[in-house]
């Protein structure tokens, strides 16, 4: 570790050692990421917590395939129940939750810091809700006329604009936020109510899916569709991640710091849309995951900055541990996982309201 | 080694230029120099425009009509980053993120030194730490900024605004919020910083410190530059009687020799002022 003499300015002859300020990631003279240290040992627990639940996922209950043979069958290809369990009942499912979760998360954060909003959260604002209301539509209204995805986003899309709209001061406000979210919520909700009523009528299941959010039964095709999304999201995820970081200091610190701020958060808030009308196509409008995840990153390392990464990866965990709750907790029916996301997220949204009350935010 | 470079003369100026935020203007037709080297100090009453016009030397505001300038070429012209290099604002609030600590905070300053892939650059250590070390935060670097006090918050933004190297620095109202010895604290440090040679201009309400720390004083009324020059030939009883609708007479300040606003004041309270107190006339 290298030091550097500093000789102040007009100094009297007394100079500073400063030492090379730890925490990047350096490669040659080329790169050189900012990298905490408390968030890199975050990640690695998250991670491995996320991987003890996903092999629980695979293990647990009366299918669950043996903790010995799960390696194997994984690596060389399984054969009959195993295979069944794998490819079929289980797998799709803990990739299709992996998937969502991050993608919930991932939106989450990035809707949070674009908009300087801890309660600005797809999820709270009736992103999500409008997202199922689309897919809602697509699915069930017009079946086979065009893609899920396309619906979702389309019923994010018009969510945000209405919720925009509605508040009059756009996305900064926070509590007329969450007012015109709840509302924009309920209408989206209704209208997932009103198609699933009118199109399965004897189906209490498929409207619990819709309105809750459910990964029971998925395919390999969801977890390709919501790995896509990520995959398309993550560069430019990364690279406004700085611009990001900037915006949390008020637009004009950060356009005298040399940033475009306006650009930044539309960027933002794009790509939030965009991620969770893919993690609603493939999970529902599972609730609060969004919500809850970067702010738990937030309050895990102690640090400013928009999380990203870390955001992502507890977003994972907190829906593969909520579906894990759902497939295995004893005595009570399977029901579907937005259930448990609702009950454990909306008591931390009531924290969270008190909290931003008191301070005098809201 | 020296921390910072000798800046280079700049040349920040105002031609023509209107600004406003809807559809009346809030600044009209302003012409104005900032000098190279100079401390410029900008008063006049609320919402006069001054802050307007700070931001919009500072790229934050696209003026409707006319241009800033910044060495001969439209400031709106350069990309953001160069821009940053050369000007730096602070803001009359702005927000610390939620957790970040001093040094961070400084760090934030670096940005427009940065690239995408190259976010840590040689020159970050020398820069945090002279700023650091000059606004006297260096035992606090690991603070987080919600912990300190109003004069060392205000000091922390500064060393924000310092570490970013930029041969021109503005400040919109830094004195707000800080009681009087704090106040004096932080324009002594940007009449030093002034003194090593960056370019400053700064917003101010109170005039008797405009008169004591300004080389160059400039008045504002309605959107307009009313008048332009040394504290002492523009600070005359009849253009703050004018300009601020305070009748007042101007003594010197005892100990700069600078002007100083003596205001008129229709109810002087009893027992203090003039009149010696427990004199013959106090009692009723």
């Amino acid at each position: 570790m290298s030091t550097v003499e500093v000789e102040p300015e007009g100094g009297a002859g007394t100079s500073v050692r400063v030492r090379r300020p730890r925490g990047y990631l350096r490669i040659g003279n080329l790169v050189a990421l900012p990298v905490r240290g408390v968030t890199v040992l975050a990640a690695i627990v998250v991670l491995v917590l996320t991987v003890a639940a996903a092999v629980a996922t695979l293990t647990l209950g009366r299918l669950g395939i043996a903790p010995g043979d799960l390696l194997p069958a994984i690596l060389g290809g399984a054969e009959g129940k195993e295979k069944f369990v794998l490819n079929r009942l289980r797998g799709p499912r803990l990739v299709v939750c992996l998937g969502a979760g991050a993608a919930f998360g991932l939106s989450g954060a990035l809707f949070q810091t674009a908009t300087r909003n801890p309660l600005a959260s797809p999820d709270v604002i009736g992103l999500a809700s409008g997202a199922g209301a689309g897919a809602a539509i697509f699915a069930l209204a017009m079946p086979g006329g065009a893609p899920v995805w396309l619906g979702a986003l389309l019923g994010a899309t018009g969510a945000m604009g209405v919720v925009h709209l509605a508040t009059g001061t756009g996305f900064r406000d926070p509590g007329r936020l969450v007012v015109a979210g709840i509302g924009v919520a309920a209408i989206g909700t209704a209208i997932t109510q009103y198609v699933v009523y009118v199109v399965e009528r004897d189906k209490a299941s498929a409207l619990s899916a819709y309105v809750n959010g459910s990964v029971a039964a998925r395919s390999w095709a969801d977890a390709a569709t919501i790995g896509l999304v990520l995959l398309v999201v993550a560069v430019p995820a990364v690279v406004l991640s700085r611009h990001l970081d900037l915006g949390e200091m008020g637009d004009e610190v950060a356009r005298s710091l040399g940033g475009n701020p306006g650009r930044a958060r539309t960027c933002g808030v794009v790509l939030a849309i965009v991620l969770s009308a893919g993690a609603v196509t493939v999970a529902g409008p599972v609730a609060f995951i969004a919500l809850t995840a970067p702010q738990i990153a937030r309050r895990s390392t102690r640090g400013s900055g928009p999380h990203l990464v870390l955001s992502t990866l507890v977003g994972m965990l907190l829906l593969t541990v909520a579906d894990l709750a759902a497939q295995q907790l004893p005595y009570v029916e399977p029901l579907p996982v937005g259930i448990y996301t609702l009950a454990f997220g909306g008591a931390y949204l009531g924290f969270l309201l008190t909290r931003e009350w008191r301070s005098g935010r809201l | 080694m020296t921390a910072e470079p000798a800046p280079a003369p700049v040349g920040l100026s105002a031609r023509d230029v209107t600004l406003s935020y809807g559809r009346s203007p809030v600044v009209e037709g302003v012409d104005l120099d900032l000098p190279d080297g100079g401390l410029t100090v900008i008063v006049g009453p609320n919402g006069c425009g001054k802050s307007t016009l700070l931001k919009s030397f500072a790229r934050v505001l696209r003026p409707v009509g006319g241009t800033i300038n910044l060495a001969g070429r439209d400031v709106h012209a350069y990309r953001g980053r160069e821009f940053a290099r050369k000007v730096a604002l602070l803001p009359q609030s702005p927000i610390a993120p939620e957790g970040i600590t001093v040094r961070g905070l400084v760090r934030r300053g670096r940005h427009p030194h940065h690239t995408l892939l190259r976010q840590w650059s040689p020159d970050d250590d020398r820069a945090i730490a002279f700023a650091l070390d000059r606004t006297g935060l260096a035992d606090l670097a690991e603070t987080p900024v919600g912990d300190l006090s109003g004069g060392q918050r205000q000091r922390a933004w500064i060393a924000m605004v310092l570490a970013q190297q930029t041969p021109v620095i503005l400040l919109d109202e830094p004195t707000t919020f800080l009681d009087i010895a704090h106040q004096y604290e932080l324009l002594e440090l940007c009449a030093e910083l002034n003194r090593e040679g960056r370019t400053i201009a700064a917003v101010l309400h109170d005039l008797d410190q405009a008169a004591r720390f300004a080389s160059n004083l400039i008045v504002m009324k309605s959107g307009r530059i009313v008048a332009e020059g040394s504290p002492d030939a523009v600070l005359t009883a009849e253009r703050v009687h004018d300009v601020f609708a305070l009748p007042c007479d101007i003594a010197r300040d005892p100990i700069t020799g600078t002007p100083k606003v003596i205001p008129h004041t229709r109810t002087p309270r009893s027992g203090s002022g003039v009149m010696p107190s427990g004199g013959a006339g106090v009692r009723p």
